[in-house]
């Protein structure tokens, strides 16, 4: 499989289908998260872990990467994590997929319980897409569809909610994934 | 719903054959009418006492027939994470010198937790422990950890009850957030 960067998601019947991350380590809030994805259509495959750590496991930006060049990693459209968590906090995963996937970044969301203005434009300053405040409803999870992720040919938009995703056809000489194109999404 | 039959009605001319026919089915229908009405009464109480609130409502809203569970589900990992936290609570108050952060960190989750299933007074207990904690109140910890400890057991009481009782009554269209 591919690394966890570079991802518009894989096809599946009914739609585009997008990967969504979910990282925190409360299982409750996980349950949660996850059952208003899946709850507001076909269109997320959820991926739910419990670290920073797994998150980078998952996203294959962990150091022993080039010992096990063979790992399975999972790509992913978009990361949505919480930003307390111990050891890798929310902010130290944003940080670091920011710098790792500078050439296809994936959008990362930060979910937070706290509505602390200073924690917000932290987060907003390296690269952050969205905060939104927890526990999750089914608005905020409907805004996620505006920030999967544009592919290098896709038109300028007049706001910085309107995204366009491209499909390419899938040469049948390549290992290259279809993905979604021609489609504004707001 | 009662039946009301009017001696003037035809319809009460029916109403022995009505009787007749559903004998076997009509005290069921009661008992089941009855059990109905008991859980909407159970879960308007758990709101009018303030013990949940709309997020509540929120955790029904996701549960369909692919998660037919839902609720239940989530409510049950609720209790068995924020008893393990209660635990670490407890045992992180026993020492000294006390880490303040430490039990923040502890009451943050549990309060995250319960916000996310609409637990209103083990939120607002929750919140009370942390204003403590940042004030390195130990005393006030202590007294405010007893609530939420009740709180929380409270709660599980209820929540037990209220399952149970849904269990009887069977699926049903999804309530209504008068209760009814």
């Amino acid at each position: 499989m591919e690394e966890g960067e570079g991802s518009n998601g894989g096809v599946f019947e009914g739609g585009l289908e997008v990967r969504v991350l979910v990282v925190d380590d409360s299982p409750v809030e996980r349950r949660m998260v996850e059952g208003l994805l899946k709850k507001s259509g076909a269109m997320f495959q959820v991926i739910a872990v419990d670290s920073g750590k797994r998150a980078m496991e998952v996203l294959g930006l962990t150091d022993d990467k080039a010992e096990h060049p063979t790992v399975d990693h999972q790509k992913v459209d978009i990361i949505l994590t919480d930003y307390s968590m111990p050891e890798m906090t929310g902010y130290d995963l944003l940080k670091t997929v920011k710098e790792q996937s500078c050439r296809k970044p994936i959008p990362v969301i930060i979910m937070s319980s706290e509505n602390e203005p200073q924690r917000i434009s932290r987060c907003r300053a390296i690269g952050a897409e969205d905060f939104i405040l927890k526990p999750l409803q089914t608005n905020d999870v409907l805004r996620l569809r505006s920030y999967a992720r544009p592919t290098e040919l896709s038109p300028r938009t007049g706001t910085k909610r309107k995204m366009t995703l491209e499909l390419m056809a899938e040469n049948s000489g390549s290992d290259r994934r279809p993905r979604l194109a021609g489609l504004a999404v707001s | 719903m009662a039946l009301h039959f009017s001696s003037a009605h035809p319809i009460s001319a029916l109403h022995p054959l009505l009787c007749f026919f559903l004998h076997d089915t009509y005290p069921e229908m009661e008992y089941a009418s009855g059990l109905q009405r008991q859980l909407a009464s159970m879960k308007k109480n758990l709101f009018d006492q303030g013990y949940l609130d709309e997020q509540f409502y929120q955790l029904e809203e996701l549960q369909d027939e692919s998660s037919p569970n839902f609720v239940e589900e989530v409510v049950t990992l609720f209790f068995r994470d924020s008893s393990r936290l209660v635990a670490n609570i407890d045992q992180a108050l026993q020492k000294y010198p006390q880490d303040f952060r430490r039990l923040d960190n502890f009451m943050h989750q549990l309060k995250g937790s319960a916000s996310s299933i609409g637990a209103a007074k083990m939120k607002n207990e929750c919140t009370s422990f942390r204003e403590f904690c940042n004030k390195e109140n130990r005393e006030g910890c202590l007294r405010s950890f007893q609530k939420v400890k009740k709180e929380h057991a409270v709660l599980k009481q209820k929540l037990e009850n209220y399952f149970q009782l849904l269990k009887q009554v069977g699926p049903v269209d999804k309530a209504t957030h008068s209760g009814n």
